[in-house]
């Protein structure tokens, strides 16, 4: 038996995980489930060894122990199939399985005939039709997934986490891992079962517990659990009765032109067929799971990224951006959650990160006077209250929260027709949040479109006025007016809605 | 079966590098005269001059694979041919023990470069070149002067056949292939590669990134190591100040051989790199004297057979981009295709749920 108690892990001022527990026995399929951002991945890391909580203890037959790596937790039995994968892209198919795990005769050497056995009885169970010797990174993202949980399987666990495996599976491939589990059941084998399918889960799963923003909300029976129970542990809130269908909320410009016209945009490989619009002065919300598309279709919005069929319409043109300046003359700006990354120069002064997208805009050698330059700094900094210490201090000497304020503070002062924000709140304290709420809102009153994606719901459902769901690369949802409620939102973003197209064709007719 | 066996190196690291150092063995023959380049005498002395070179290159490849690198391998082999000919000429031990003792020095220039890069983690460009002016320093400091002497019969013994026909300095890089040969075929083999590509998974898969990285390492010390005693042989005295540019040059030879940053290429990347890079700058040279025969009163400074040489590796190097993009494009392609042709799987199950609106 395992047990995960009262564990609690902050990053920084973010709370990952507060007091919540977890127990699973041997032959039991547990699904552990919530929404974005309430922890699951998290848990699944502790016990994984990649996350050392703050507190709490993990039980394993009433024993507490520790761990600290992925030694620590491979020494206890305890296996793990990544979402995000822990497969080495350049290595082949045999040494990633084997990976950790090498059967060695006496000198030390590999032995590749017990290798070669395990993996060919390996690969059997679980369908794979694939060359042990074939790099990792030349097979599909689905036969990859496999790869993952097989390879957890092959380390005999007495306890097997899943975490979101079925998300890049298809079908057949899905009854395949579930048969597994089953025998894996039968020989005693227990399972934390992660996923966002609900179907799945009464498939498959025994009991389950679900966790809301770093707790444990509930647990239980599989079958004392409803649909409609489900969701409104993970929300919160009772959805209301209904088919679930989203239906699609007439926006009231419909005779204006709008300012973003995309029609069936795919890019490779995350997103199939998107069609979005955005009209003058509205502030569309961009929902869904982690990697549904959603940064994709932002980065190709921007030239960031290439796209291969579909049509992008702004401002009365069709456009194809070949790199983020060009779409930046055409009166786009960009703000990233990814501060350090893709927004920040944290060595630089603070007046210089506000100047930033400014000297971006004008001449190259535009002659800029030190008096005007702070001036404009100081505006900005006044205008949407950063807490600064000096304009000449460091951006990185900044909280996270005043750190985006400022890159916010920096692309608005350009005057966009079009603000793409990507998780812009990501790790940001939700004071600074509501101020860079308030900040949008002006804008868009201004006359502004702002387009935010968002992995956290209640933000999505403050501020748009629409809300697009991405689920696997499509859209799922277009949610508006009084269809916009955290369990439309929920259930759109698990893909449960049966007209993904029908909604669509409605904006658009 | 062998065209199997083809296919597969076809598609292995190593080909791009095989086929440069193919080009330059045959280049070298011609301009030397097959007659006088396939000979024993000409074969030991390519050998004996470049052992140290291709050594330091295996050295070199192997932290490449473990995701880092070491640009002070240089100075190391210096360092190395300082301590044993100072070792014999002030403490006046046995020339075998000063060996070990050589050794053993390289062992740990190679831990301070360890913990610089994988401790510290500094970036290891930068940390192992700032290294190379500590070491220099000390081998100066160990000896002022080029200096010192080896026995004859040791020298004598490096430069010398087997059986008449296998030079011994030839044995050093062959001693040194089986030493990575069986630590290929234990974990260690495996470890190294998942850590190069990416430490995080291999740390998920309960490897310390840390540790392999001291064991590549310490192996590359006793490489060096290895490397020192061929050159304090090959110049039979010592000197503190030579063999600095082993290090960027075994660098550059590795990505001739098609070795890429962590995780990616084996050994006979290094070995085809560094095989390349000799015979260029040895067919150079007799290109120069077939020029100087074949046009009275042509003279030029050894700069310019530097400078052709260095200009076709450069050749050869911006050639690694094109095919490793070229390798890239192929692989994206297969990838599309294979995601194109479960896509259609994909959809069914989809189409069907929406109530299988006239798909029947």
């Amino acid at each position: 038996m395992f047990e995960l108690r009262a564990i609690e892990k902050r990053f920084d001022a973010v709370v990952a995980l507060n007091g919540a527990h977890l127990h699973v026995e041997p032959g039991e399929i547990r699904a552990l489930l919530g929404s974005n951002g309430s922890g699951k991945s998290t848990m699944i890391k502790v016990l994984a060894g990649l996350v050392n909580p703050n507190k709490g203890e993990i039980l394993i037959d009433g024993e507490p122990v520790e761990i600290h790596s992925g030694q620590d937790s491979r020494r206890l039995g305890i296996a793990t199939a990544f979402q995000d994968l822990s497969l080495v892209p350049t290595m082949s198919v045999r040494d990633n399985i084997l990976l950790g795990n090498e059967p060695c005769n006496k000198f030390g050497i590999v032995d590749r005939k017990a290798g070669d056995d395990l993996i060919d009885a390996l690969l059997a169970r679980f369908h794979i039709d694939c060359d042990p010797n074939a790099y990792v990174q030349t097979l599909t993202p689905s036969t990859q997934t496999m790869l993952e949980v097989a390879k957890a399987v092959s380390l005999k666990p007495r306890l097997l986490l899943l975490d979101e495996v079925t998300a890049a599976l298809h079908y057949d491939e899905i009854e395949v891992l579930f048969s597994v589990m089953r025998e894996l059941k039968e020989e005693g084998v227990a399972m934390i079962y992660v996923t966002h399918r609900m179907n799945e889960v009464f498939q498959v799963c025994d009991t389950t517990t679900i966790m809301r923003s770093g707790e444990t909300v509930t647990e239980g029976k599989m079958s004392d659990f409803t649909l409609d129970d489900i969701v409104y542990y993970m929300t919160g809130q009772r959805p209301e009765k209904g088919d679930g269908t989203a239906a699609h909320g007439h926006f009231h410009a419909e005779d204006k032109t709008p300012l973003l016209d995309v029609k069936n945009l795919s890019i490779f490989p995350r997103v199939r067929d998107l069609s979005l619009r955005a009209y003058q002065g509205e502030i569309i919300g961009i929902g869904g799971l982690q990697g549904q598309g959603q940064s994709e279709f932002i980065r190709a919005l921007l030239g960031a990224e290439p796209f291969q069929e579909g049509t992008i319409e702004y401002d009365g043109r069709s456009v194809a951006f070949k790199s983020p300046a060009q779409a930046v003359k055409g009166g786009m700006g960009f703000i990233s959650g990814e501060r350090n990354r893709e927004a920040m120069f944290p060595l630089r002064t603070i007046e210089e990160n506000i100047l930033a997208g400014k000297v971006a805009k004008g001449n190259l050698f535009a002659y800029m006077t030190p008096k005007s330059n702070h001036a404009f700094a100081n505006d900005a900094v006044e205008k949407y209250s950063i807490k600064i210490g000096e304009l000449g201090h460091p951006a990185s000497s900044l909280s996270g929260g005043n750190q985006q304020k400022l890159v916010v503070a920096r692309w608005i002062a350009m005057q966009p027709k079009l603000l793409l924000l990507d998780d812009p709140t990501k790790g940001v304290d939700i004071h600074s949040r509501q101020e860079i709420h308030k900040i949008l809102r002006q804008c868009a009153d201004e006359g502004m479109t702002v387009i935010i994606s968002s992995s956290e719901s209640e933000e999505l459902l403050s501020i748009s006025d629409r809300i697009y769901v991405f689920y696997e690369g499509c859209v799922s949802a277009m949610l508006s007016g009084d269809k916009k409620t955290p369990e439309m939102l929920v259930a759109a973003m698990m893909g449960m809605t049966g007209g993904s197209q029908t909604s669509e064709e409605g904006v658009q007719s | 079966m062998i065209k199997n066996a083809f296919d597969r190196f076809r598609r292995s690291p190593a080909f791009a590098g095989f086929i440069l150092f193919l080009v330059a063995l045959v280049l070298n023959a011609v301009l030397q005269g097959p007659a006088s380049f396939f000979t024993v005498k000409s074969i030991n002395t390519l050998f004996a001059k470049n052992a140290p070179f291709i050594i330091v290159t295996v050295a070199q490849s192997l932290l490449l694979i473990a995701g880092t690198m070491d640009i002070s391998c240089g100075v190391q082999v210096a360092l190395v041919n300082v301590v044993i000919i100072m070792a014999g000429q002030t403490l006046g031990l046995p020339f075998i023990v000063c060996c070990i003792l050589g050794v053993g020095v390289a062992v740990l220039a190679s831990l301070a470069c360890w913990i610089c890069c994988s401790v510290f983690r500094l970036p290891a460009l930068l940390a192992s070149y700032a290294l190379t002016y500590i070491i220099k320093g000390i081998n100066v400091m160990i000896m002022d002067v080029p200096q010192g002497k080896v026995d004859k019969v040791f020298y004598k013994a490096y430069d010398s056949q087997i059986l008449g026909f296998i030079p011994v300095s030839a044995l050093f890089i062959v001693g040194v292939l089986i030493i990575w040969l069986y630590v290929r075929h234990n974990r260690f083999g495996t470890h190294i590669y998942a850590v190069g590509a990416n430490p995080r998974n291999a740390f998920a898969a309960g490897i310390s990134p840390m540790k392999v990285q001291l064991k590549a390492f310490v192996l590359k010390g006793i490489f060096i190591g290895v490397a020192g005693i061929c050159i304090t042989l090959m110049i039979a005295s010592g000197n503190p100040l030579q063999a600095e540019d082993y290090g960027i040059r075994s660098l550059s030879a590795c990505i001739l051989g098609g070795l890429g940053f962590g995780g990616w290429g084996n050994v006979a990347c290094a070995v085809f790199g560094s095989g390349f890079y000799v015979l260029i700058q040895n067919s150079v040279y007799y290109f120069f004297s077939l020029l100087v025969k074949l046009i009275p009163g042509f003279a030029v400074t050894s700069y310019w057979q530097n400078f052709v040489s260095d200009i076709i590796i450069f050749l050869g190097l911006l050639m690694t981009i094109v095919t490793a993009k070229g390798q890239r494009q192929a692989l994206k392609e297969g990838i599309v295709r294979q995601f194109r042709r479960s896509d259609r799987h994909y959809d069914e199950p989809t189409a069907a749920k929406k109530g299988g609106d006239g798909n029947e």
